[in-house]
């Protein structure tokens, strides 16, 4: 039977093992279905807590942030986030308006998984299914921010 | 059991994904972002798309793909996904011409432990003595859609693309009739 210092430093080992396994894996092939999302409203909380900055109520700021040149993410139902290097052949940067046109909608993606450094990638070979966009969160938390409508002129 | 111990702890500080302190020597202004850290690092300006999938045109796609910071400390991997101007801009613009240099970097960490990203607040390229601010998005926008650019005003407020994109399905994104019932209910 070990003992309890050897128990210890296995454990440690264990613990830490998922870690090093994160610096980089090898690619995979994958289909994943969820919304294209502006990633640094997402995880900086600049504009609020994650639930606001995503769907209709969000729109027009993730269309800013795309073409600002903001790295786009897919939002999967596990709450994954893939950062996306390329649509369907498209660089993102190159055609920034290909990107603009599936910002906040739902869809399936079908492309190469890379994982680097904690963080998930998506080489997006094709987007197979698109139910636009299906997330209302306009009727919660109205426009964010609240500048993105301009207020009608009186 | 000591000695077992003491490797255990070095193979978990030796793993890159460890959170280390980058934080010595930075001016880098608080945005109040979750999660957010100072860091100031010295990486090398890569293609992502080229680290990750070996597919590695010229000058890391000259601005039409995202980049990365391989920082020298660690080989890290950092995502910089924003510059220092507060107006919905990348870092691209203020890294595409330094493709395969080794800069330092002054900026912050944001987002989970687990996998930061970065905003770059200022750079300072090889060779150079003074760091300059990461504010390059609006110049070359500029200079890529003169038209927009001479109307003054926000530059997101009248990028073609993102006009086209409302003017076709609303700022909601749902279409122009859904839009027109939201506004009039909402101001």
């Amino acid at each position: 039977m070990q003992s309890t210092p050897i128990r210890l430093a296995i454990l440690c080992a264990m613990a830490m093992a998922p870690q090093a396994a994160w610096s980089a894996t090898e690619p995979e092939r994958i289909q994943v279905t969820g919304e294209m999302i502006d990633t640094w409203c997402y995880f900086s909380g600049v504009m609020g807590g994650p639930d606001a900055v995503v769907g209709s109520a969000h729109h027009t700021c993730a269309l800013w942030c795309a073409a600002g040149g903001i790295p786009v993410g897919l939002l999967a139902d596990d709450g994954t986030v893939y950062m996306i290097l390329k649509l369907e052949g498209a660089d993102p940067l190159a055609e920034a308006d290909t990107l603009l046109t599936v910002a906040s909608d739902r869809l399936t993606a079908d492309g190469m998984h890379h994982v680097r450094d904690g963080v998930n990638y998506l080489i997006v070979r094709d987007v197979v299914a698109n139910e636009g966009i299906v997330n209302l969160t306009h009727e919660t938390f109205g426009p964010v921010p609240g500048f993105a409508i301009p207020e009608p002129a009186q | 059991m000591i000695r077992t111990l003491a490797v255990a702890l070095a193979l978990a500080l030796a793993s890159p994904v460890v959170a280390q302190d980058f934080s010595a020597g930075s001016e880098a202004s608080s945005w109040g972002l979750a999660g957010e850290a100072p860091a100031r690092f010295e990486a090398q300006v890569v293609d992502i798309l080229c680290e990750l999938a070996g597919d590695c045109p010229p000058d890391c796609g000259a601005g039409a793909r995202h980049l990365g910071l391989k920082r020298t400390a660690d080989d890290v991997l950092v995502l910089p996904m924003k510059n220092g101007q507060p107006i919905f801009t990348g870092a691209v613009a203020d890294l595409a011409p330094l493709c395969g240099q080794t800069i330092e970097v002054d900026g912050l960490l944001v987002g989970p432990e687990a996998a930061k990203f970065y905003q770059i607040q200022r750079i300072r390229p090889e060779g150079v003595t003074e760091f300059q601010p990461a504010d390059a998005f609006t110049s070359a926008w500029a200079e890529a859609n003169p038209e927009a650019a001479a109307q003054g005003g926000d530059w997101f407020r009248n990028d073609p693309g993102v006009r086209g994109q409302i003017e076709q399905n609303g700022y909601l994104g749902l279409g122009l009739e859904t839009d027109k019932a939201f506004i009039a209910d909402w101001f």
